[in-house]
């Protein structure tokens, strides 16, 4: 399900990101001892929700690095990302002001 | 045979074994940390913790607090809640005879118990008579210690050093901590040949013949427990690797793929270890080579290339039939080497293989090495 757009998202803090290079990074939540390898796009996804930000705004945050990809393609991805993220509570909603 | 492939190397390692002091309340007779307890001071809070921030920007997973006796750091709360705010997990060794009702009120303060991976107390024995020969006036207050991070549910586990005071026990001890204790598992190692034991090798180490029924009654035990007693090292670990030998010669094969050469070790490519001092090893089983400091040296530096580290790895590139010790031995294609920490101890150097972890040794036809009677 692809969250509402005014939803704003950020990384849990308590979640660590080791950056391995070309392979991307590993996430690693240690509330859950829960660990996510995630590619170099996720990465940039990662990076970016370091910061609240909506989905359109990561989306405009992405197009403005890759050229040649379809708009709704990298929609796809950023709901797929965060998705998969919230469900396992390595990024939650700001509820900050 | 072709060398054992090496696995990619981190950017920094997973998990980091501290030895956060010194101090022990006990005086075990086989000891490994012995020397070191005696001869380095313990570090403030203020650097444990500044060390701990440098694990988290390096996104280091978990942690292993020992010592020395943890539980004997009146600051040791405050250095746990570093672990955590640096986001890390961690386990703990103890003796468990400091452990409190006290205690356990603390883990339930803030994150934790939820961070709280494992916490291993040691017991030698299944009566005062056998366990406090090794581990001296410690049996009750160990075993309520036990029982009561039992009660509390906490992730809880038990290490059995083998030895010559225990050997006889070992049912005793696997029926008190499995039927009686109610223990879901338990783990076995063997009292080795290196820290303040290597001063105490005839009164202690397990003799040969020793070593053979520890192999036999532990490998029975496993059975009838259900994989209930586990090993990664000692009689019971061995007596599995010798046993694998024996059945791929049986089937006629000469090798293993992945083995024939040093490869005994994987802990290079994933972990670190930290004397109560600052001083950073490869592990607590190559205490002497030191590799820096903390606070001084970067870590991830050291991690990735430190001469000694790089040598560590690329102990697994060296082929068995290139040692002398090794050469003619029938089962060089079956065989890791070993730990390297044991071959450290025993021989002076790590790219050699392990005595203590060799079958031709256990055999008894090595005309290298002979294990002490």
């Amino acid at each position: 399900m692809v969250p509402p757009n005014a939803t704003r998202y950020i990384t849990n803090p308590d979640v660590s990101c080791r950056e391995e290079g070309p392979d991307g990074a590993l996430l690693f939540n240690p509330d859950s001892d829960q660990v996510l390898l995630i590619n170099p796009t996720g990465l940039v996804i990662w990076r970016a929700l370091e910061g609240p930000r909506t989905s359109e705004g990561i989306v405009a945050f992405l197009m403005e690095r890759c050229e040649g990809v379809p708009e709704e393609a990298v929609q796809q991805d950023v709901a797929d990302f965060i998705a998969t993220m919230i469900d396992k509570g390595f990024v939650g909603t700001w509820q900050g002001a | 045979m072709g060398a054992a492939s090496r696995p990619r190397v981190p950017s920094a390692p997973l998990s980091v074994d501290i030895a956060l002091t010194g101090r022990c309340n006990l005086h075990c007779k086989y000891c490994f940390y012995a020397d070191e307890m005696t001869g380095l001071q313990d570090l403030p809070t203020e650097q444990w913790l500044s060390f701990f921030q440098e694990l988290g920007r390096l996104a280091v997973q978990r942690v292993c607090l020992t010592g020395g006796e943890v539980f004997t750091r009146p600051d040791l709360w405050t250095l746990i809640d570093g672990v955590i705010a640096n986001r890390m997990r961690y386990s703990i060794l103890t003796n468990g005879t400091l452990i409190s009702k006290e205690t356990l009120a603390q883990f339930e303060v803030g994150k934790r118990r939820l961070r709280l991976d494992s916490i291993q107390v040691s017991i030698d024995g299944s009566r005062a008579e056998v366990h406090n020969r090794s581990r001296p006036n410690s049996f009750d207050r160990a075993l309520r210690g036990l029982r009561l991070l039992l009660e509390a549910k906490s992730p809880v586990t038990v290490r059995v050093t083998v030895n010559r005071h225990n050997v006889n026990d070992l049912d005793h001890i696997a029926h008190l901590l499995l039927d009686e204790v109610g223990l879901a598992a338990f783990t076995t190692n063997e009292a080795y040949p290196c820290g303040i034991m290597e001063r105490q090798v005839e009164g202690i180490m397990l003799t040969p013949s020793q070593r053979l029924q520890a192999m036999q009654t532990l490998t029975e035990l496993a059975l009838r427990y259900e994989g209930r007693i586990s090993a990664s090292a000692g009689p019971l670990a061995l007596a599995r690797e010798f046993r694998a030998i024996d059945e791929h010669l049986a089937a006629g094969r000469t090798n293993i793929p992945g083995r024939g050469t040093l490869s005994g070790c994987g802990g290079v490519f994933t972990k670190l270890a930290v004397l109560h001092d600052g001083t950073i090893v490869p592990c607590h089983q190559l205490a002497t080579l030191h590799l820096g400091k903390i606070g001084v040296d970067d870590l991830q530096q050291v991690w990735c290339a430190h001469p000694t580290m790089i040598a560590l790895r690329q102990r697994r590139e060296i082929s068995l039939e290139n040692l002398d010790t090794c050469r003619d031995c029938p089962y060089t294609g079956f065989c890791t080497g070993g730990c390297p920490g044991g071959a450290l101890f025993l021989t002076g150097d790590f790219n050699s293989r392990n005595p203590m972890d060799c079958y031709r040794v256990h055999r008894g036809q090595d005309p290298y090495y002979q294990l002490e009677s």
